[in-house]
């Protein structure tokens, strides 16, 4: 692969960084100093639950606003700016501008996902709390909603190319939601006695992405095991599923007709 | 002219919302608390932050019984859907259902009254969390001390100390439940492990103050007992204690767990001090006393 997408994938970071999109991240310190002065007040035994449920929720839905409403203008944005034009004249392939902005978003999500769990580490550490072993179980979870949200800005992207920032933002978040009751969708045929609605449900369960797979917060908060080969599994799921929508994605933006 | 505007409209904005609070004050005492009551539908919604959306329950839960917690006339009848939410979108929440065990089988003012949800909550808790003994010794507490099945409470801690963690008292425990179930010794050695398994203050304190309630009661049997003897001696009760120390049958003043002097009542009978603060439920006089 050439260096092409990467300038464009530092531009897009930058201009991240420039629509102070890191501003969410005072937000979050907010929230964690918050719940760590208040829970201890309002509730009984769960701080340390608390801080870890709430952290780790905070850092899934903040990227998840992000990489929808961010990604949905990666290539809409550009075109409404005209600035795509001008870019696609240099020597620089679509699917090569659509690689770099897609990187750029995901480093962008890196960084603020990297800021956030300094503030989690300081919350517990506000509680009280010496940190043992099992937290390690805390950091797998950060790195499998990374996952997730690299997944959901390919979805957004993909959907940006050929669709307007209104529909692709219902597209994503329709693909998401229905990712996330994908096992319920299977369940639901296998209730049925019809072969052909077993067959469709088993089809879709299979097609959409399964975000399910991805959700361990409730095993970070009781420092429960996250076996290895579940945090493969899940790499190269999420590592499949981008590449499959980034070659799509490339495909429909290569055929566009941008005149 | 928008910095006088503008806070003038917050503050009459605010003072709008006195209004609406004081006129819907009252529908909203009607309201149920949980429009949702289907934990399989919140687990369903809850988009993979079960876990997150589980402290909020419990948190309601708690704020639900501390609101009502001691007030006369109070019910708890949303104490059980609130736990039942809480434990089903993180069933590894154990502190749900220890404290949830206590909200619901709680008598009177101090809880729902309802031992029989607090076994069915214990018992959900044990199924998700095999290995807990802790739960096992709140259930076998359950069975102990609000329904009084001691063969059950007996089984059920034996079981708590084959589990890995527990302590081996419970073995003993098991056995003396088995042989002595609703004695008074028997009960202070149950406390005594509630107390000694628990870090939560509040836990700690109920165990300490039933604690000091049951050993008070054992003293009074016991005065009760010098107090027959003073009887079958002089023909009528002693009016003090004094009176059994010059008879020779006490040694010094006995005093209770916090220190009060011990007094008799114009019945005869061995009473704790009107000072001490110490409370003896009424359900701790039906205990037998130990076998000698």
């Amino acid at each position: 692969m050439s260096a092409a997408p990467m300038p464009v994938a530092v531009n897009t970071f930058r201009e991240a960084v420039r629509d102070r999109v890191l501003y969410n991240l005072v937000f979050f310190a907010l929230l964690m100093i918050g719940a760590a002065i208040l829970v201890g007040q309002i509730s009984i035994g769960i701080d340390r639950l608390v801080i870890v449920n709430l952290g780790l929720s905070a850092i899934s839905l903040f990227g998840l606003v992000m990489a929808i409403f961010i990604g949905v203008g990666l290539v809409s944005k550009e075109i409404e700016k005209r600035t795509l034009y001008s870019l696609l004249a240099q020597p620089i392939r679509r699917w090569e501008f659509l690689i770099g902005k897609y990187a750029g978003l995901v480093l962008t999500l890196v960084v603020n996902n990297f800021f956030m769990t300094l503030g989690l580490a300081a919350a517990l550490f506000y509680v009280g709390r010496p940190f043992v072993r099992t937290d390690a179980v805390i950091l797998v979870s950060i790195y499998f909603i990374l996952l997730e949200l690299a997944l959901v800005t390919a979805i957004a992207l993909f959907f940006s190319c050929f669709s307007t920032p209104m529909l692709s933002t219902l597209f994503t978040l329709g693909i998401y939601i229905t990712g996330n009751f994908a096992s319920d969708i299977r369940g639901f045929g296998d209730f049925t006695k019809s072969p052909g609605v077993k067959v469709v449900t088993r089809v879709i369960y299979y097609l959409v992405p399964n975000f399910h797979n991805f959700n361990s917060i409730a095993a970070a908060s009781h420092g429960e095991p996250i076996p290895l080969a579940l945090v493969g599994q899940n790499t190269l799921y999420a590592a499949l599923y981008v590449a499959l929508l980034l070659v799509a994605a490339s495909a429909v933006f290569s055929h566009r007709n941008l005149k | 002219m928008a910095s006088i505007a503008v806070p003038l409209l917050f503050a009459t904005v605010a003072g709008l919302q006195t209004r609406i609070d004081a006129e819907t004050r009252s529908i909203a005492q009607k309201s149920d608390e949980v429009l949702l009551r289907s934990p399989a539908a919140i687990q369903k919604m809850s988009f993979g932050y079960d876990s997150l959306l589980a402290d909020i329950y419990w948190t309601r839960a708690v704020q639900y019984y501390g609101a009502r917690f001691a007030k006369k006339g109070a019910t708890f009848e949303l104490l059980w859907p609130l736990l039942d939410i809480t434990t089903t979108l993180d069933p590894k929440l154990i502190i749900a259902y220890r404290f949830g065990a206590i909200f619901l089988s709680e008598k009177g003012t101090g809880g729902a009254g309802r031992p029989d949800l607090a076994i069915q909550l214990v018992k959900r808790g044990m199924a998700a969390n095999p290995d807990e003994w802790h739960l096992d010794l709140d259930l076998g507490f359950l069975y102990y001390w609000r329904m009084k099945d001691y063969t059950s409470a007996a089984r059920t801690f034996l079981a708590a100390s084959k589990k890995p963690g527990a302590p081996q008292m419970l073995a003993v425990t098991a056995a003396h439940v088995a042989e002595e179930g609703g004695s008074l010794d028997t009960s202070q050695m149950i406390w005594s492990e509630i107390y000694e398994s628990n870090k939560d203050p509040k836990i700690r304190e109920r165990a300490l103050q039933t604690l000091q309630a049951l050993k008070a009661a054992q003293d009074q049997l016991h005065l009760n007992e010098i107090a027959d003897e003073y009887k079958n001696r002089f023909g009528r009760y002693p009016a003090s204690i004094s009176e059994l120390r010059s008879a020779g049958l006490l040694n010094g003043i006995p005093v209770d767990p916090l220190g009060y002097p011990y007094v008799f009542g114009s019945d005869g009978k061995a009473a704790l001090n009107p000072d001490s603060p110490i409370v003896i439920p009424q359900d701790l006089n039906g205990l037998a006393a130990p076998k000698q």
